[in-house]
């Protein structure tokens, strides 16, 4: 392993000195570590594969769409792996927003505006049960975030009755305001000039606001200092009890966020929404360099950890791999993107 | 080479970690049936004897031999048992299975206790609890655990490293009493302990270690607990003397400060406190791990619940308001540093208003400069505020710690061992903080192991024996070094005998 990184070390080493260009290549790529180098090399190769398919505008704005969903729940669970915890619950926390405002809107009658204040608040207080059980009572948070998952999904179930509900097509003997309907669509596929996907700008406009977050204010500062040291943020009194909420509080409206604007988009609500996206979240946030172990990650690199399984996905489709492609390659990736995220912060300890 | 036919023998034994010298050189013999007593500073060398004698540690140089026989990994592991302060054992597991664990001598079947088992559990009085799980038994019984563990697989030797300091006065008793019976069985037992009272009065000879060498060994009725003081501090004098000597004492009492009226601690490992610690001056608490100081100095520091009233500069002061008032340095640096971020980063974890704008956005240019500044008031030597703080040396990661406590601006510091594990450059420009900080009128409170850093930065002191706090003494009214040590000694052995 020593072996490994001496030797990448050696390689990039000169390259830093030749000249300030690729000196700030490279300082850039260590920065963000192995998740830029795998998208590139990711991305070339499907560009050769597709014979340049892969980056024609239309393609890469559905790769935009495609990876905003995983970044906007990314960027919350970011916060909360920096904070050295664990969040097993947010998918859950996805489809029970989403049956939430389907039931409550669409067979109930509520303007839609209460309806997702309603699965704001619901998502609230299931951060507000994960935070409570990890921070006040200390049970380890995998734990109490596996038991909430199970349980909001139970609580998903019930609400929904395990049916698919759709606002275009509201259930028989039920109609729905058509100026409401118009907001929900607008909320996330508005028509915007250049079919650019309206998801995307959501993401963009989060990794802006997450980004400030963690890098610009005390929350993200004391945050990151916590996740680094519990022992030492007992002793120096930083608010470790109060930020822990405040992680896993804006975790699960992350999680509220995305499952709304999906609906938005694709139009129906069922039982099991979200629970795709436990594995890519996890996998993003942890390519994108966060570090399970706490105190490290960046609102860019879960970014980037997105827009790598976004354009994997994407490519694999491209070329019509067939399923097991994409999974094969997913894993591969994860624990490639990962290793050689250890061998570049290696060679920036060294630096 | 002399070796004994029986027994330890050590040999020009050397072992360094990176720059620090654990062990210069070090002669020591011990013989069955005997026990030996190893007093010595805190990084003299002790622990790494212990771990080197038990094959945790490999030695750089030098002979070993146990029993007339090289000592090898396998052979001394076998022979060597070491029984810690807190006892390394299973505690998840039961007693009877604590004595197995590895030593299981089956292939498959689960491991059944034989008669010798049985007859040690009798001898150390432990049969009943050899089903109970460990860790719902008390310390000491976990420590007669250890012991059978040890004479179980018939180790010769057994080293004691600080054993009874977690024990009451009747366990202690029994405890010295169980090891002399080890040493009238043709053990070589080895007693490692801060409190030289009890390792006077229980073992044959006590060797002093001193900057990882054996510099003489007390016999008969030269081991007592004074003549040891005097060897430990002469031995540290020469490095700190010089200094010392040069900073003048101010008498101490410009009053208010930090005061405990009836501190009383639910757990018990102090008595009730009151007491003042006052203003404008440098108050140590010195005491052995046990006594209770460490323990008062956290309180203090608001880390351990405690009952009572604080009032700073005479004013009264609740727990949650603590913090803004006292600043708290742990002695071990995980406990106040944060290893994932700069030394910049470090250097202003503590502060809040002032590097923020609003109520929660920060403002970088401000906290690069109010880390320069402290980077350069408190002389850290670093290559700029941008690099991790683990890329600094033991004593600069110590004087950012202090720094940001100090950049806190709070009316009293709370260190405990401020320079464990310091170099002596280091050590000098931390005292020079420390006493800075008391001129500018403010309270500090330290918690000291040792005599020469308490005669070097302290006005005043207490020792802390067996939870409770001796009179003050004043630090200018004695003539040296060996004089304070004299008289700390003679409270602690006065402590211990009330």
């Amino acid at each position: 392993m020593t072996n490994i990184a001496q030797t990448i070390a050696a390689v990039f080493a000169p390259a830093r000195e030749r000249g300030n260009r690729l000196g700030l290549a490279w300082t850039t790529i260590a920065r963000l570590g192995g998740v830029t180098l795998a998208v590139l090399i990711v991305g070339v190769f499907f560009e050769i594969r597709t014979h340049g398919q892969l980056l024609i505008t239309d393609n890469v704005l559905t790769i935009l769409r495609g990876l905003s969903t995983t970044a906007i729940m990314g960027f919350g669970l970011t916060l909360v792996i920096i904070a050295a915890e664990i969040d097993l619950s947010f998918a859950s926390v996805y489809g029970l927003s989403t049956n939430i405002v389907a039931v409550l809107w669409l067979t109930h009658g509520f303007p839609i505006y209460a309806a997702i204040l309603i699965a704001l608040v619901a998502a609230i207080l299931v951060g507000l049960f994960n935070a409570f059980f990890t921070a006040v009572v200390k049970i380890p948070s995998f734990i109490a975030t596996l038991g909430s998952s199970t349980l909001v999904f139970g609580l998903t179930l019930w609400i929904g009755q395990t049916q698919n509900l759709s606002y275009q097509y509201p259930p028989t003997g039920h109609t729905v305001p058509h100026g409401q309907v118009t907001f929900f669509k607008n909320l996330g596929s508005a028509a915007l000039p250049g079919k650019f996907p309206e998801q995307g700008i959501w993401a963009l406009a989060l990794l802006v606001v997450f980004t400030f977050l963690l890098t610009r204010t005390l929350f993200g500062f004391r945050l990151k200092a916590i996740g680094g040291s519990r022992a030492a943020a007992e002793v120096v009194r930083l608010p470790v009890k109060k930020y822990t909420f405040l992680a896993f509080v804006i975790c699960a409206c992350m999680a509220c966020v995305a499952g709304l604007l999906d609906f938005s988009f694709v139009g129906t609500a069922g039982p099991n929404d979200g629970s795709v996206y436990l594995f890519p979240v996890f996998a993003a946030v942890i390519i994108g360099g966060a570090s399970l172990a706490g105190g490290k990650g960046s609102a860019l690199g879960t970014m980037m950890g997105a827009l790598l399984l976004a354009v994997l996905a994407n490519g694999v489709a491209l070329i019509a791999a067939g399923p097991f492609a994409s999974q094969l390659l997913l894993g591969t990736v994860t624990v490639g993107a990962v290793v050689i995220d250890r061998l570049t912060s290696r060679q920036r300890s060294l630096s | 080479m002399s070796t004994l036919a029986r027994g330890v023998s050590m040999r020009g034994v050397r072992k360094r970690y990176g720059d620090t010298i654990a062990l210069n050189g070090l002669d020591l013999d011990a013989a069955p049936g005997e026990i030996l007593g190893v007093a010595g500073p805190n990084g003299a060398g002790k622990s790494t004897m212990v771990k080197i004698l038990a094959g945790e540690v490999a030695r750089d140089e030098g002979e070993i031999s146990v029993d007339g026989r090289p000592w090898s990994d396998e052979y001394g592991s076998n022979r060597v048992a070491v029984v810690h302060q807190e006892p390394q054992l299973f505690p998840n597991l039961t007693v009877a299975e604590n004595i197995l664990a590895g030593y299981e001598e089956t292939r498959w079947q689960w491991p059944k206790l034989g008669d010798d088992h049985h007859r040690l559990f009798a001898e150390l009085g432990i049969e009943q609890y050899r089903h109970r799980v460990l860790g719902e038994l008390g310390l000491a019984v976990q420590q007669r655990t250890e012991i059978t563990r040890a004479l179980a697989r018939d180790a010769r030797v057994m080293l004691f490293d600080e054993p009874n300091s977690a024990l009451t006065p009747d366990e202690s008793a029994e405890f010295f009493r169980l090891i002399r019976m080890l040493a009238d069985s043709g053990r070589v037992v080895m007693l490692i302990s801060h409190r030289l009272t009890e390792l006077a009065a229980s073992s044959d000879r006590v060797a002093i270690i001193l900057d990882g060498r054996c510099v003489r060994v007390l016999e008969g009725a030269d081991r007592t607990p004074e003549n040891i003081a005097e060897l430990l501090v002469r031995g540290l004098g020469s490095a700190a003397a010089g200094e010392a000597s040069a900073t003048p004492r101010r008498a101490s009492g410009e009053g208010d400060g930090l005061e405990l009226v009836g501190l009383t601690d639910p757990r018990q490992a102090f008595r009730p406190l009151d007491c003042a610690f006052p203003r404008g001056s440098v108050t140590a608490l010195i005491g052995v791990e046990g006594s209770g100081a460490r323990e008062i100095v956290r309180a203090c520091g608001g880390l351990r619940r405690a009952r009572g009233r604080i009032l700073i500069d005479g004013r009264e002061v609740g727990p949650g308001q603590l913090p803004d008032h006292v600043s708290y340095v742990a002695a071990d640096r995980a406990s106040s540093l944060f290893s994932n971020l700069t030394v910049g980063e470090n250097l202003v974890i503590r502060l809040d208003r002032e590097i923020v704008r609003g109520s929660f956005v920060l403002r970088p240019r401000k906290m690069r400069s109010i880390a320069e500044r402290l980077r350069t008031d408190f002389q850290v030597k670093s290559a700029g505020i941008d690099v991790g703080i683990r890329s600094l040396s033991g004593g600069n990661q110590q004087k950012v710690a202090i720094a940001a406590a100090v950049g806190r601006k709070p009316e009293v510091l709370v260190l405990e061992e401020p320079t464990r594990g310091v170099d002596i450059s280091s050590k000098a420009e931390i005292y020079e903080i420390l006493r800075a900080f008391a001129a500018d009128g403010g309270t500090v409170l330290l918690f000291c192991t040792e005599v020469p850093e308490v005669y070097e930065v302290a006005d005043r002191l207490h020792v802390v024996s067996d939870g409770r706090l001796s009179p003050a003494l004043e630090v200018g009214e004695f003539a040296d070094m060996e004089a304070l040590a004299k008289g700390v000694a003679a409270l602690e052995t006065h402590g211990a005998a009330a």
